[in-house]
């Protein structure tokens, strides 16, 4: 059959004009299905890519970055990746040699979400196509240190603190040049609280007697999750310094019983007597400063532990052949005896941890009380030639510093704590009362993930 | 370093397809984004994404928000919830991805629980086999959220006492209960020091509290 003879079969007859409608119709019915078609091809394949493992690490902002990005897939070609620039993002894109990488490199100089174009040609399509796309985005975190804020506490809040505190308590050398030990003290409010204008929970307080030469500090931890606890360290260590204060106003016997456990070679008899000592004192401030709490919260009809907070108390003093010291302890943070003539760092008791980060005891828990054996524990009383410096810290210091309690124990690290402190502008000189603005500025240490309130005590 | 580990499970059984799976994503990556903004979650917090139908699947392992990107969550046409073999795989990983404190490592915070689920477990036995091994891994929180008309509070109030519905599962609702989650896990990073279950921010209006 000759092509002629087929359009007349295909005509039916027709007239030319209706034959012409007929073929528009039909051709235009065709091609929209034919493009159909490929528009479907076209969808198959851009799904295809999609769903490959194409993976753009995050970057951070003023982090050197450098990531090799691959296309794993044969039938693309031509493939490109644009979207960030040296001038806006800080980063830059090359192709590598084998044409179906890329390498994204520098320093990204903006944080946020922002579009890479991945454009290609796909190998095996019907019909030459146009450019295909697929959007891909990297991520550039911001640096955490950019993001905090530091809103005040409101004006009106119950059991005003000020986001900061120091204290220098100098014990004027002795006339003949000889150096007395003084004491520094700073505190100062966390990142984590200043960023929701939360108010300071630790505090600390010191006393030096100028009659008996006693040396007391106290540092507390308020819990971040007790809404009053910023009153329940301010109470502990009132309560406790002014308890250790009226008992130690008037030592004679302490002193005597020291002198005699000395003499006596430590004997059981002395022994004895000093602990009863260190009961009656730093045992009974504990005990005063947990009534003081929950008087202070029945007053006010909460509950106690809303005004949660741990207690790191020593009192100090020297004597001919040597140092005593003794302390209590409840709650996390460390109080430690670091001395660099023999190398040790003396831990007074561990902290009170749990399974998880955050776990700890409380003053205001009334089984700290209840069972006597362990609370004798939380009791400490040494005897030293001489030290160096005597550490009380909140965790806020203690856990950027040491992290774990094997590093508590470690004398390098208390030695590093030491060096720190000097290398960061801390003169801790005889009689240095610049100190206290000294230590405070150096407690604002980066430390990423630990933004608690800080507080550290030296008797040095 | 420590960090605040939160695990979240998503339902991903045949009804979620479709507007919900979307929704959740959307919710999710959202939520991502906050959280990123948060300098202390920034620093400190790690996500994982747990997926459960007929399979379970960890789609996410727990991963500092830094380094996060969110997988692509799919889900199949039809089949069972299987919520207790996905607490079976949390409990697991819990123990491998989760520090715990010891003299020489600093533990991590307690971690957060989130379970979001539009039926109920299919694997009872399991699931209420496994609730007394979840509830002692000593979570900060466990939070379930019932979306949908469909999702079953009961068997939920035996995993945790903070259950939490939805009665739409459009993309406004589930957004508003992600920014709720990023809301909790912003208190949960700052609540340090407490051995009680976290104080929960108050829901949106969207999101019910059930008592």
């Amino acid at each position: 059959m000759n092509i002629e003879k087929a359009i007349d079969l295909l005509s039916n007859g027709e007239s030319d004009e209706r034959m012409s409608g007929f073929i528009k119709y039909y051709a235009n019915k065709l091609w929209a299905e034919y493009n159909e078609y490929l528009m479907n091809e076209i969808v198959v394949i851009e799904n295809k890519v999609k769903e490959l493992p194409i993976v753009i690490p995050n970057a951070s902002i003023r982090k050197p970055y450098n990531a090799i990005v691959s296309i794993p897939c044969e039938e693309m070609t031509d493939i490109t990746l644009s979207g960030l620039t040296e001038e806006v993002q800080g980063l830059k894109i090359e192709k590598q040699e084998d044409g179906k990488s890329f390498k994204i490199s520098g320093t990204p100089k903006e944080s946020g979400t922002f579009d890479v174009t991945l454009r290609y040609k796909y190998h095996g399509l019907s019909v030459e196509r146009p450019y295909l796309e697929r959007m891909l985005q990297i991520i550039i975190n911001p640096d955490p240190r950019d993001l905090w804020k530091d809103i005040p506490v409101p004006e009106d809040m119950e059991y005003p603190k000020d986001n900061t505190a120091k204290e220098y308590v100098k014990v004027a050398a002795l006339s003949d040049g000889t150096p007395q030990k003084d004491i520094v003290a700073a505190s100062k409010r966390g990142r984590s609280h200043a960023q929701e204008g939360k108010p300071r929970d630790d505090d600390f307080r010191l006393y030096h007697d100028e009659k008996t030469n006693w040396y007391v500090i106290a540092v507390s931890d308020g819990a971040g999750s007790a809404p009053y606890s910023r009153e329940g360290s301010r109470i502990a260590c009132n309560v406790a310094v002014e308890h250790c204060k009226e008992q130690l106003a008037d030592s004679e016997n302490f002193d005597d019983d020291i002198n005699l456990y000395h003499l006596d070679q430590k004997s059981e008899a002395a022994g004895k007597a000093i602990s009863a000592d260190i009961y009656k004192i730093v045992g009974n401030a504990a005990l005063k400063a947990h009534k003081a709490i929950a008087a202070e919260a029945q007053q006010k009809g909460r509950k106690t532990k809303e005004y949660s907070t741990t207690l790191l108390l020593a009192i100090c003093k020297k004597y001919d052949f040597g140092w005593f010291v003794a302390s209590f302890w409840v709650g996390d943070g460390a109080i430690c005896l670091y001395n660099q003539a023999d190398k040790t760092a003396m831990m007074l008791g561990m902290p009170d941890e749990g399974e998880y980060a955050g776990q700890t005891r409380f003053l205001t828990m009334p089984e700290i009380f209840s069972d006597s054996n362990k609370f004798y524990q939380r009791m400490n009383c040494r005897i030293v030639p001489d030290f160096t410096a005597l550490f009380l810290m909140t965790d806020g210091v203690s856990d950027p510093k040491f992290e774990t309690d094997a590093n508590l124990k470690s004398y390098d690290k208390w030695n590093e704590l030491w060096a720190d402190l000097k290398e960061n502008g801390v003169e801790l000189t005889d009689d240095n009362e610049e100190a206290a603005n000294q230590l405070l500025n150096w407690l604002d240490f980066w430390s990423p993930g630990n933004h608690d309130d800080r507080t550290i005590a030296i008797l040095y | 370093m420590r960090h605040l580990p939160v695990y979240i499970l998503i339902d991903t059984s045949g009804s979620m397809k479709g507007e919900p799976i979307e929704s959740v994503k959307v919710g999710l990556s959202d939520m991502i984004a906050t959280l990123r903004q948060d300098p202390y979650a920034l620093e400190t917090v790690c996500i994982s994404i747990i997926t459960f139908d007929r399979e379970v699947n960890q789609i996410l392992p727990l991963t500092e928000l830094a380094d996060l990107q969110i997988p692509n969550i799919i889900t199949p046409d039809s089949g069972p919830t299987f919520l207790g073999k996905a607490l079976e795989m949390l409990c697991n990983r819990i123990e491998v991805e989760v520090q715990k404190g010891t003299p020489e490592q600093k533990g991590d915070w307690r971690p957060l629980l989130f379970v979001l689920t539009d039926g109920k477990p299919s694997d009872i036995q399991v699931y209420e086999n496994i609730i007394p091994k979840v509830k002692n891994k000593n979570f900060a929180s466990i939070i379930a959220c019932a979306a949908g008309p469909k999702a079953k509070i009961e068997p939920l109030k035996k995993l945790t006492d903070q259950v939490f519905t939805l009665d739409t599962m459009d993309a406004t609702s589930f957004k508003k209960f992600f920014v709720w989650v990023s809301d909790v896990i912003g208190v949960g990073g700052k609540s340090v020091g407490t051995t009680d279950s976290l104080e929960l921010p108050g829901p949106p209006a969207e999101v019910n509290i059930v008592i």
